[in-house]
């Protein structure tokens, strides 16, 4: 199933030893200016009878645009209709965590837009300038719910991306060390993920990341490699892989099949535990499909959407979307993913996938309408809730976790300045954007500092490391957990975590 | 204070012109001559400024007291400059509205004279200053072209705002000729609250809670000094004395009142109150004369100096203090929500009134984040430009370079505002 | 000038704000050559980020230097061309000078940098009883240093008043690179009020870099009504009436069926789709007085013969009428690919006179017009729809707009209410005032900004008189 062949000694390797590939900056390369384009300064173009040629009237008509239009336009397969959703009111671009912190509207979601529909309108080429402000969009789609106007630009990024790496020319991120090897060689693959992580747990138990990080050992590796090794979790106890299937406590009120992905297979096996006995309580069957793969997220937002493609149709096979009342899942990039299968490929096997992205819900979403049986346990400590991107603005889940977490007994949730905007996670934005990352998980941080809860929920595995990873090298002791995590303390009665 | 105008301004004559065109005819032969030229609205300010040194001429307005147009319904106005603040009321009433600035001598000043002046007075907490209202504005530059700005309806963005640049201009730029004014649905009801208190740090505390208050002021008063009135709510002769303004429908005032009384009870102050007619409207007059060199009431006499301070309104109490120390007989009133502090003067403060405007108070105005200015003194011959208006403002160069624009010949007002010999 | 000083200058500005805030190649200008007005594009030569009034100044002269024009730009949501780099030269973007200053509860102001958006005070402030008033729709996106620019209105300006009502004073950058402080956090500084001539300038005679604004306290209670009405002369009718009567609704909105149905789509809020107009209208302050307003109002509107008159059940069911309203125009894209919005203001007496013409004019030339507006201030904002794509509607558009525009000076009342002239309504610059008029505006302009570097083209339909105009590419009409 997976994309890459690569032996997991190999990649071991490749975790283990500090590459050469440089890592990214966000400073804007020094820009080649051309003299043509030179207008203000403008006098001489003028004399020699160019109309001005920074100015432009816009109507780029479709006619004039198919014929300019070069073969390989990475637009050619958009609807056009999309572009023109964008009545360019700028709504948007306060919403977007990349020009909250840089300013720039070429990282806003206007200007994004503005861009691709320069490439396909064939005003623009697609440089290495236009492919970089591309890359740094965290597809959080918080400008979606900014947006007034309803434009779907997830609709026009995810599939402009993804023309862009099948483009031949500038070969861009796919393409390097970090993608093959980590990203969607080992991520994507619990087994090898397990055994991968091995020598960085010990060298955790050990304590060596711990002396590493502040001896600032770890900044020789270069960036990417970086983030993932002090990502890692602190180690727990190894969980056991969850049955097959778990049977509902009291009359059965619904018949379930869990997704439990990959990296959080690995990562969050608790949650999952968690997960499958809050169904439990809450009068379902829980199965376990042992077959299941990678929701494909990781490589569709990277640009590689027939490898995504496969992982969908095996899952498809996996789950028997027919056979059950829902596909719960408890990681919002994942369910995001998992919902969008009917969307992303047209072709025979569509049905397949709408059906199964019509079963899937979020496990907030899915107990919420379930109606919860209340938790008994008394949780007294203050929390704050983070919406997770992929939940929040991706599948509108908002209210939900809110409402579950209401009905735990003394547990006091405040509201977090800025909840809307991402932490810096996205998927593997945190480990392709290190820097951007960075600076949005600072950001985060200091507003959940500000509102003096002591424990962190969000529902999602990328926000959880990335959250927790922060509070970690900042030395603020957080307790950060799914929502799931402190109903199941609840519904065992355990004390509370913080 | 309708002073003679000879005293004040070196007229060698005063014409009196009905139409913009004429007027704007008027200067533009000034200006041709390069004579001075003094515009004349109900001259209640006169005294405010540099003594005019130049002869010239006295523009009169008061041929120009029209109201041009009242279309009460879209609550808006427009009037010529000349037309008296109190007939203006008058109209306006009959209609059950008016415009919510306290303009003092409003039987003699005119509107035009009051935008170019910047009147106000306590009810600027609540309801701002006169440029919130002026929304169009007609007007003719030192060079006699008349023009135009702003419009007739309440919200216009269209070109520079000339409405409000020419609001305490003292008619430096321009002779206003003809105004726009958004106006409010009179409020019903009025009432005061007002306390006495033992010293200014009382103040001071009381009036940080009202930063919070549940209520809503229309206008927060602090009084030292000689009072303002020989009875009734003003006449107290405490330390302190704060006075709270409320207005609106009935119920609202009534419980306006009785919240403050009950806040005031928690912090062990004893509010009295009032909203008897004849009563409140005397307390508004009479603070809003207050600033009038001659008033009738405080300390029964016409005052020596007239000075206003204009600081951040929690600075107050310690510019007062700075001032007491020099002039312990000074009554003071302060628009304490705004910061504006109008101290009259009956006698002279030690070390003589230069001297304490520039070396103690001005620089106390200045530790408060503000100004200090001079506006009326019955002596005038130690006068400077800084005595008057203090050190020149930041944008100094900018004001000059503006008054430039508008009066290249330097004929309007010369010599009396802030650009100094311009 | 000429284009081979370019990179000359591209480095000096690197020097000077540093290489991470400088964008020189095409395809990062690109963004920049228009804002939320479409129908005109021009490309700057290079777009800095200053982070400091000394960064903005040090550009300032550098434009000086090189002789190019300087424009400063917000979040670039003008719906009048506002940051139009006409003739190119250097926009400012002060995006990167977001920092709220300070907070004086106490005397009631506030100290930001220009490229705080507008919603951020008044979240910052949330919990201390004040806000910020001027509440743009665009507010979630917009700067105040852009509110500041064009006198920015909003619909609960039709009590509290717009921006130029809530500014103290600023920090600026002249025209010659200087920096001066003008006005401040106490009232009445002596001398003339520059503050009130700054706001509403549209950049065209300095660049603000702190600005000291009022804050406002927080009403005890809101009363927040719709009123259904079956005909948008009724509805006008009554908003007529309301203000007549002395009410003054914190905010008085109206939307059309055509607004609505757009609305609906987007948020589900329950409009009545059948109706003709609806009127948003909310009164605030102490409780006291509330239900007696809210009384008089809904009885207005009945005599008005409103179909119905409902009130907001709760906070969330008005926050969420507020957001409806606000999202308006972006919720057109729901209906054509493009639109352009007129911003007329006609005396409220004028307004069931003036939406009637708006809607014969669309029919005589074919284009689809909604209506969404401040209707408590007559302030129409007609929203006509077209695509851009198809130039014969752009046209129609156009002349449509235009004709809408001159009813409203004919009905005494001006072309902009709040979104300024930009570019976009230079022409009715001439119009509405005298070449007196626009001689002494263009004389203020040469106080500040003597050769025109600053925002050329903007504001004064004077193009060429400035030097800088003369020598930059001059624009032309759109068509």
């Amino acid at each position: 199933m997976s994309t890459s062949s690569i032996k997991p000694d190999a990649v071991e390797a490749a975790v283990a030893v500090a590459g050469d590939t440089p890592s990214k900056s966000l400073d804007v390369p020094p820009a080649t200016t051309r003299a043509a384009h030179a207008s203000v300064m403008g006098a001489s173009a003028r004399e020699g009878g160019d109309p001005a040629p920074s100015r432009t009237i816009a109507h780029e008509g479709s006619a004039d645009r198919a014929a300019r239009a070069p073969a390989a336009n990475p637009g050619a397969g958009i609807d056009y209709e999309l572009f023109l959703d964008c009545v360019h009111c700028g709504l948007c671009t306060a919403s977007c965590p990349t020009y909250l912190e840089l300013g720039d509207e070429n990282d806003s979601p206007r200007g994004r837009i503005y861009l691709m529909r320069s490439v396909t309108d064939g005003r623009l080429a697609p440089t290495a300038e236009v492919r970089r402000h591309l890359e740094l969009c965290l597809d959080c789609r918080a400008c979606e719910t900014a947006c007034p106007s309803g434009v779907q630009y997830g609709k026009l990024i995810e599939p402009f991306r993804i023309a862009l790496e099948s483009q031949g020319e500038a070969r861009g991120r796919t393409d390097d060390w970090f993608h093959r090897l980590i990203l969607f060689g080992l991520f994507t693959n619990p087994r090898r993920l397990r055994r991968a992580l091995a020598p960085a747990r010990v060298a955790q138990r050990l304590g060596l990341i711990r002396l590493a990080e502040s001896l600032g050992l770890l900044r020789v590796l270069p960036g990417r490699l970086r983030q993932l090794v002090t990502m890692l979790p602190p180690p727990t106890r190894q969980q056991r892989a969850l049955p097959a299937f778990l049977a509902a406590k009291g009359r059965r009120r619904a018949r379930v099949a869990l997704f439990t992905g990959c990296v959080a297979d690995v990562m969050f096996r608790g949650t999952h535990w968690a997960t499958a006995r809050v169904l439990q309580e809450n009068g379902c069957d829980v199965m376990v499909q042992h077959d299941q793969v990678c929701c494909g997220a990781i490589h569709f937002h990277a640009g590689s959407s027939a490898p995504a493609r496969e992982l969908a149709d095996h899952n498809v096979r996996a789950f028997d979307a027919s056979s059950v009342d829902a596909v719960i899942v408890n990681v919002a990039g994942c369910g995001s993913m998992l919902k969008d299968y009917g969307h992303h490929w047209h072709d025979e096997a569509a049905p397949g996938r709408e059906a199964l992205a019509g079963k899937v819900r979020d496990i907030s979403e899915f107990l919420d309408e379930l109606g919860l049986v209340a938790p008994e346990g008394p949780m007294p400590m203050v929390a704050t809730y983070h919406d997770a991107c992929h939940l929040g603005h991706a599948q509108r889940v908002r209210e939900a976790p809110r409402r579950l977490l209401a009905k735990v007994p003394e547990l006091k949730l405040v509201d977090l300045p800025e909840t809307e905007i991402c932490c810096g996670a996205a998927g593997t934005y945190n480990l392709t954007e290190p820097e951007m990352a960075a600076r949005l998980s600072h950001r985060k941080l200091d507003n959940i500092l500000r509102t003096g809860a002591r424990a962190v929920l969000t529902g999602n595995a990328g926000c959880l490391l990335q959250i927790a990873r922060e509070a970690r090298q900042r030395g603020e002791p957080l307790w950060i957990a799914h929502p799931i995590d402190l109903l199941d303390l609840s519904y065992r009665r355990s004390k509370p975590p913080c | 204070m309708p002073t003679d105008v000879a005293h004040t301004l070196p007229l060698d004559d005063t014409l009196t012109p009905v139409a913009e065109d004429e007027l704007a005819r008027v200067v533009r032969e000034c200006a041709r001559d390069r004579r001075a030229v003094y515009p004349l609205g109900g001259q209640t300010s006169l005294d405010v400024g540099l003594p005019a040194r130049r002869r010239g001429l006295g523009l009169s307005l008061a041929g120009m007291n029209n109201i041009v147009d009242y279309p009460a319904r879209d609550m808006t106005i427009t009037v010529e400059a000349g037309l008296r603040v109190a007939d203006l009321a008058d109209k306006l009433a009959a209609e059950n509205q008016w415009l919510p600035i306290d303009i003092p001598e409003a039987s003699q000043a005119t509107i035009g004279g009051a935008i170019a002046s910047n009147a106000s007075g306590p009810r600027r907490y609540a309801h701002g200053t006169i440029r919130d209202y002026v929304i169009g504005i007609r007007a003719v530059d030192g060079r006699g072209t008349a023009f135009q700005a702003g419009g007739r309806v309440v919200k216009n963005v269209a070109g520079y705002d000339f409405c409000k640049l020419l609001c305490g201009s003292f008619g430096t730029l321009a002779v206003i000729t003809q105004v726009t004014l958004k106006i409010k649905p009179r409020p019903p009801a009025s009432a005061w609250a007002w306390c006495e208190l033992p010293s200014l740090e009382a103040a001071d505390k009381l009036l940080a809670t009202l930063t919070t208050s549940a209520t809503t002021p229309t206008a927060i008063e602090l009084l030292t000094g000689p009072p303002p009135d020989e009875e009734g709510p003003l006449a107290s002769v405490a330390p302190a004395r704060l006075l709270i303004g409320y207005e609106g429908t009935a119920a609202e005032v009534a419980w306006q009142l009785e919240q403050i009384q009950m806040a005031g009870r928690a912090e062990g102050v004893n509010y009295q109150s009032t909203g008897e007619t004849a009563t409140v409207q005397r307390v508004w007059s009479r603070l809003t004369e207050f600033s009038v060199p001659d008033a009738e009431g405080v300390a029964q006499t016409s005052a020596l100096a007239i000075i206003k301070a204009s600081v951040l309104s929690s600075m107050i109490t310690n510019l007062i203090r700075s001032i007491q120390e020099l002039a312990p007989t000074a009554a003071i009133l302060a628009h304490a929500g705004s910061g504006i502090v109008t101290v009259r003067l009956s006698e002279t403060p030690l070390g003589g009134l230069a001297a304490a405007i520039v070396r103690h108070w001005q620089p106390a105005a200045r530790a408060a984040r503000g100004n200090l200015v001079l506006l009326a003194a019955r002596d005038t011959g130690e006068l400077t430009r800084q005595v008057v208006w203090g050190m020149p403002q930041d944008d100094a160069r900018l004001q000059l370079a503006v008054k430039q624009q508008f009066d290249p010949h330097g004929i309007l007002n010369p010599g009396r505002f802030v650009y100094g010999s311009a | 000038m000429i284009a081979q000083r370019l990179p000359s200058l591209i480095e000096d500005l690197r020097r000077a704000v540093g290489s991470d805030g400088v964008l020189a190649n095409r395809a990062d200008l690109l963004v920049y050559e228009c804002d939320g007005f479409v129908i005109e594009k021009s490309s700057p030569d290079v777009v800095v980020f200053p982070r400091s009034t000394a960064d903005v100044a040090a550009v300032v002269r550098l434009a000086n230097e090189y002789d190019v024009p300087c424009l400063p730009r917000g979040a670039g949501t003008s719906l009048a061309g506002g940051c139009l780099p006409v003739g190119g030269g250097i926009v400012v973007a002060l995006t990167r000078m977001k920092r709220i200053l300070e907070i004086d509860l106490r005397n009631r102001y506030a100290l930001v940098e220009p490229g705080v958006v507008n919603v951020w005070l008044t979240q910052a402030l949330k919990g201390t009883g004040f806000h910020y008033a001027p509440d743009p729709s665009s507010q979630g996106a917009c700067t105040i240093g852009g509110n500041l620019a064009t006198n920015s209105g909003g619909p609960h300006t039709l009590k509290y008043g717009v921006t130029v009502n809530h500014v103290l004073g600023l920090e600026a950058v002249l025209a010659d690179g200087s920096i001066v402080e003008i006005g401040g956090p106490a009232e009445d500084a002596p001398g003339l009020d520059l503050t009130g001539v700054l706001v509403g300038s549209e950049g065209t005679l300095a660049i603000a870099t702190k600005i000291w604004v009022r804050l406002t306290r927080d009403p005890q209670g809101y009363r927040t009504m719709l009123g259904v009405f079956e005909s948008v002369d009724d509805a006008t009718t009554s908003i007529s009436e309301i203000i007549a009567a002395g009410i003054v609704p914190a905010a008085l909105e109206m939307m059309d069926q055509g607004i609505l149905v757009a609305l609906e789509e987007a948020f589900q809020f329950g409009f009545p789709l059948d109706a003709q107009a609806i009127l948003l209208i909310e009164v605030d302050g102490l409780e006291a007085g509330l239900d007696e307003q809210r009384d008089r109002i809904a009885e207005i509107c009945q005599r008005c013969h409103a179909r119905e008159v409902r009130q907001a059940v709760d906070a969330a069911e008005r926050q969420k009428l507020w957001k409806c309203r606000k999202q308006a125009f972006g919720a057109v894209g729901r209906l054509s690919p493009s639109y352009c919005t007129q911003d007329g203001v006609v005396p409220r007496t004028k307004l069931p006179h003036m939406l009637r013409r708006i809607y014969e004019i669309g029919g005589k030339h074919g284009v689809r017009i909604v209506n969404v507006f401040h209707a408590g201030d007559g302030n129409l904002h007609p929203i006509v729809l077209f695509d851009e794509r198809n130039p014969d509607e752009i046209r129609r558009v156009l002349a449509a707009s235009g004709e809408i525009l001159d009813e409203c000076i004919a009905c005494g009342g001006s072309v902009t209410g709040e979104h300024g002239i930009g570019v976009e309504k230079l022409e009715f610059m001439r119009k509405l005032f005298t070449p007196d008029d626009l001689a002494v505006m263009e004389r203020l302009r040469h106080a500040f900004n003597p050769v025109g570097r600053l925002s050329p083209h903007k504001m004064l339909p004077t193009a060429g008189a400035c030097g800088i105009e003369q020598r930059a590419p001059g624009r032309r009409a759109a068509l």
